[in-house]
């Protein structure tokens, strides 16, 4: 819409904000049939609108010079067409649009999908999960929007408005271009506002919405430690001033969408002035019928109605845009820089191949494995080797790098220095979940049964397996305590359940995963003596399957639990 | 749901005003509609009668318009002074809107977290906090197309309509008496619309959110399934769970969109046929051609506002709710903590205690802590012991004057006197209290630290602040072994230079330190299931 501003960015963090309809077409697998059909069926709604005002504009005109009924009969059968017609293409064109719109929502959550799965294992295994929900949700419905609230709106738009055109130049041809350059300048003056609008509340706005979002956290999170402190009015007076900023920020972009608005209503009234004017006057001095003149004179009236969609078609274009580009980030073709640069661990043969067979067991080596996110400190190295049915313990404090270690190990992330070696062979994206498994400590409960949760790890996983792991982490009575049993369905996020018991649930789908080596993420907090418990009972699981497993946790409780501990601490 | 919350029109001023103003706005554009309707008739009907006009077809409306406007050179001035009036309203009415829109959900939102915070750590730690977060934030913003288009429609649906009907009732009784008619078939039809399909587009409502919520169910366990190889199966699914769910969306649509069809059908169908009436009683000579005009060109006006208020009612609906979520809130009662203006005390040398405390968990099945009793001592650490859950951070709200317990008594003892917190004045009891919470919040420059860098700042302010009572919650929990111990001994010294210290945690480390170590304890409420 902007193509200069467009062209030049305002700062480097703030990248195009235009639409890739094309792209975003083809991903959604939109057929162009389907958004003709829909700019087709709209057209006639708001077509009739227009054909409505002309022919009863007729009609009267007509009626005024007393002709016989019959010459009405026509416009009248018209007027009535028109009358329904506006309503029904209003409704199929509603539905055709929807249809298409969730079908491309379909396919673009699909392929997003996809996309997450395909990606670099370090950038999936580091997404928070409220993000992923957002960008797989909201996100991808709202790219879906751009279909019906922007593209058909906006064809609509210039099909009607030509239509508008196209009635008014055949009676009078001035008119028709006064009536087109009134059309012209209510579409890009509108558009143009609206687009200014939309980037302003971006860019200032969002800024301000995030202070306004941290504040009100901050007020509510600490309002016992502010009622100690005697904080209280500092918080207040934060979100005070957190919210003076976002009215400010609103107040920027309500400008031009206030200019916006003026411009449609006064387009449209320089049109309804110029049609009058040149009209009537023809009417007067040249003879244009009396017929013609009214059609002319009352079509403006009729013709904008379509055209003043174009400011909520583009916001919701923009709105798209950014959307799309959030999940683009997310799917993001790149690795962060470096991540997997480094230890040039693509290609690895062996293991890595990813039709290679997984090996029942293996040992796992770490040779002077130091493991680092670009950019930051890497951890002191680490020296193992973990026969099958080993236990290595990682300790450290928090923030110094043990999940960093974690998803090195795994192959997720390539090491800073050293090598991790499963069965002689190096780690790599391949090994990720195949031969190096990883129970994260937020890792998810699905929203379905227990012995499908557990199936997470091995589809082929029986009852009798499952409940055999289900005691091992010492869940046994819990399952006997549920009416359901294995069939129990669980909450989405695993929120059914208490905190130890989702604990061991994971645990358990750690000891039916067919992985050689499993590597655990313990939580931040402290393990109370049943979170000890359930380690040393997977441990045991572990080694009596002949499979090794990695805990890191800051906790030096697991001590006793493991063959080894090894510390990150440094000296 | 209600079109104006009266509690929003009640208790918050710019939204008080805003309503005035657009309803004085509304009326502005009902004038501005007419006059321009009647201007565009009286310079067009003279070149559409075939023979000269003689008399006045606008009847008493007439008078607004003088009969010297059918001349160009005189009405085309006023049209164009109508047309700009127009621009100017409408520019008004969208910078009021937003101006107004900001300031009511700011003020919505400041209410809402002063009387937020004032419902008690326990209310807010269950969940409710950030369910209030949301609220206010995401929440309120979709209050934003509610004042800026909802309610400017609500409120010329509520002028032009009324104003252009007995307009039209002015110029020509029959064509008013059509719209009179068809008038009240809108909301009567959008309702039994909405009454027939009430139960299968509910049925609709629940498959879509069903199959949405487990789509976003596998969709959030992606990095799960990747960290156990089996992240390549669920994208069928995905696609099939979606498709089934679009399915189930249209089928709830194709009901929806009929309420809009049927609005959109009588509406533009009574026009049609005013229209059509009007051609016909033209050629019988029953009525003139400027009236004719002026009432083809206002019948549309009767029925627009209608349906912008129909088309601007789902975008809004989302506010609305946020906004009932809000006033929810507000009409809670706060939980009152001792007496406000009660007793005051320096805590220097008291002794703090539990004597009984028991505090109902707040779905009410469990007493955490179950009648805990203990007695901190100046100059000692007390220690809080038990198993996460069963009230140890309970207990220590109580002492820290934060919470008032549902059973038993909290009592401090100063030079043999002794206040009851339920006498005390609960402000001024906190404020001799030094409490440090598991997951210290620090404002926004804590958010970029980590939580051990949290806690240590934490205990630096608590440590050094001279209070006499100090209230610990796992001290030692995200502190690696050297902070720890150094943490352990500042406290323990605290102790010995004569502060009530109170630790709740499971560190041996802590619990070899202290003076006195008390077990708490959970227990089921009886009767309770």
């Amino acid at each position: 819409m902007t193509p200069r501003s467009l062209a030049k960015p305002r700062s480097p963090a703030q990248p195009q904000q235009r639409l890739d309809w094309r792209a975003l077409l083809r991903d959604a697998e939109v057929k162009p049939v389907r958004v003709l059909l829909s700019v087709g069926a709209g057209t006639m709604a708001l077509g009739s609108a227009v054909g409505l005002a002309a022919v009863a504009a007729w009609m009267i005109a007509k009626a005024a010079g007393m002709p016989s009924p019959a010459e009405l009969g026509l416009a009248a059968v018209a007027v009535r067409f028109f009358g329904i017609a506006r309503g029904l293409f209003r409704y199929l064109e509603r539905l055709v649009s929807h249809e298409t719109a969730l079908g491309g929502v379909v396919a673009l959550r699909t392929r997003t999908y996809e996309g997450v799965a395909r990606t670099g294992a370090s950038r999936v295994l580091g997404l928070r999960r409220g993000d992923i929900v957002a960008r797989m949700g909201g996100d991808i419905d709202a790219m879906g929007d751009a279909v019906v609230r922007s593209l058909i709106p906006l064809g609509v738009a210039g099909t009607v408005s030509l239509l508008s055109i196209a009635i008014t130049t055949a009676y009078l041809p001035v008119a028709g271009a006064t009536l087109a350059g009134c059309l012209v300048a209510a579409a890009v003056l509108s558009g143009l506002m609206t687009w200014r609008s939309a980037r302003t509340a971006a860019h200032a706005g969002t800024a301000a919405a995030a202070r306004v979002s941290t504040a009100t956290l901050e007020a509510i999170d600490g309002a016992a430690e502010h009622r100690v402190w005697g904080t209280s009015g500092a918080a207040a007076d934060e979100l005070r001033a957190a919210d003076l900023d976002a009215e400010d920020a609103a107040e920027l972009s309500a400008r031009p969408a206030a200019w916006a608005a003026a411009s449609l209503q006064a387009a449209q009234g320089a049109a309804l002035v110029l049609a009058l004017w040149l009209a009537v006057s023809a009417a007067r001095h040249a003879g244009l019928p009396p017929t013609d003149t009214a059609v002319v004179t009352l079509l403006p009236l009729a013709a904008f109605e379509a055209v003043s969609a174009v400011p909520a078609a583009v916001q919701q274009a923009f709105r798209s845009a950014v959307a799309a580009r959030r999940v683009q980030a997310m799917v993001g073709g790149a690795e962060p820089e470096g991540a997997m640069a480094r230890g040039a661990v693509e290609g690895a043969p062996g293991l890595a191949a990813s039709d290679a067979p997984v090996p029942a067991t293996a040992p796992l080596r770490l040779e002077g494995l130091s493991a680092a996110w670009p950019g930051m400190l890497p951890t002191v190295p680490v020296t193992a080797t973990i026969e099958p049915g080993g236990a290595l313990g990682i300790v450290g404090r928090t923030g110094i790098g043990k999940t960093t270690l974690l998803l090195t190990i795994a192959g997720a992330l390539a090491p800073a220095q050293g090598k991790a070696l499963v069965g002689g062979a190096p780690v790599g994206p391949d090994t990720v979940g195949r031969v190096v498994a990883m129970t994260p400590e937020d890792a998810h409960l699905f929203g379905t049964t227990l012995l499908e949760n557990l199936r997470v790890a091995d589809g082929a996983v029986t009852e009798h397996q499952a409940r055999a792991a289900l005691e091992a982490v010492q869940l046994g009575p819990w399952l006997d305590s549920l009416p359901a049993g294995l069939d129990t369905r669980l909450g989405s996020g695993g929120n059914t359940v208490s905190g130890g018991e989702r604990r061991r649930l994971l645990l358990a789908r750690a000891v039916l995963c067919p992985a050689p080596i499993h590597l655990i993420d313990e939580p931040a907090e402290h393990l109370d003596a049943d979170g000890i418990d359930a380690l040393r009972a997977l441990v045991a699981a572990m080694r009596r399957q002949g499979k090794s497993v990695v805990i890191v946790t800051h906790d030096l409780g697991i001590l006793d639990v493991v063959d080894r501990v090894v510390s990150l601490d440094g000296s | 749901m209600k079109p104006i919350d009266p509690r929003l029109i009640a208790r918050i001023g710019p939204a008080r005003r805003y309503v005035i103003v657009t309803a004085a706005l509304g009326f502005l554009t009902a004038f501005t509609i007419l006059f321009q309707a009647l201007l565009v008739s009286r310079m067009l009907a003279p070149v559409l009668a075939p023979a000269p006009l003689t008399e006045d077809g606008l009847g008493p409306l007439g008078l607004l318009v003088p009969l010297g406007a059918r001349e160009l050179a005189q009405g085309l001035p006023w049209l164009v002074l109508v047309v700009v009036a127009r621009v100017v309203v409408v520019w008004v009415q969208e910078r009021l809107a937003h101006r107004a829109g900001t300031r009511v959900v700011s003020q919505l939102r400041e209410a809402v977290v002063a009387h937020a915070t004032g419902m008690g750590p326990r209310w807010i730690a269950s969940g409710k906090g950030a369910e209030v977060v949301t609220t206010v934030t995401r929440g309120l913003d979709g209050l934003l197309p509610y004042f800026v288009r909802y309610l400017p429609q609500l409120m010329l649906a509520s002028t032009v309509t009324p104003l252009m009907l007995v307009v039209v009732l002015g110029l020509d009784w029959l064509s008013a008496l059509i719209v009179a008619l068809t008038l009240p078939l809108v909301p009567l039809f959008m309702i039994l619309v909405g009454l027939v399909t009430r139960d299968r587009s509910r049925s609709h409502l629940e498959a879509m959110e069903r199959l949405g919520a487990r789509t976003l169910d596998l969709i959030a366990g992606v990095p799960t399934l990747r960290a156990l190889g089996r992240e390549r199966g669920p994208a069928a699914r995905v696609r099939e769970l979606g498709t089934a769910s679009k399915n189930a969306t249209m089928g709830s649509l194709r009901i929806a969109f009929l309420s809009g069809f049927v609005l959109e059908l009588l509406t533009t169908l009574s026009v049609a046929i005013v229209a059509v009436t009007l051609g016909f009683r033209l050629i019988d000579g029953n009525v003139s051609i400027e009236t004719a005009l002026a009432v083809l060109i206002l019948a549309p006006e009767v029925y627009l506002p209608l349906r912008n208020v129909g088309t601007h009612f789902h975008a809004s609906a989302d506010g609305i709710a946020a906004a009932d979520a809000a006033f929810s809130i507000l009409e809670q009662p706060t939980p009152v903590v001792g007496t406000p203006g009660g007793a005051v005390a320096d805590f220097v040398g008291a002794t703090v205690c539990l004597a009984d405390v028991s505090v109902a968990t707040p779905d009410g099945a469990r007493h955490a802590p179950a009648s805990v009793s203990v007695c901190a001592k100046p100059g000692e650490l007390t220690v809080l012991r038990g198993p996460n859950g069963e009230g140890k951070s309970t207990a220590l709200l109580a002492l820290a004057g934060l919470l008032a317990p549902d059973h038993g008594s909290v009592i401090a003892t100063v030079a043999g006197h002794q206040i009851d917190l339920t006498d005390a004045d609960a402000d001024a009891w906190t404020r001799q209290c030094a409490w440090v919470p598991q997951r210290p919040e620090l404002g926004p420059e804590g958010r970029e630290l980590s939580l051990g860098q949290r806690q240590l700042k934490a205990y630096e302010r608590a440590l050094t602040s001279g209070r006499p009572v100090l209230l610990f919650d796992e001290p030692t929990a995200h502190l690696d072994g050297e902070a720890r111990s150094q943490l352990v001994q500042r406290i323990v010294g605290l102790a010995r230079a004569g502060a009530t210290v109170v630790a709740a945690t499971h560190d041996p480390l802590v619990i070899d330190a202290a003076d006195a170590v008390v077990e708490v304890r959970a227990a089921a409420v009886r009767g309770a299931s």
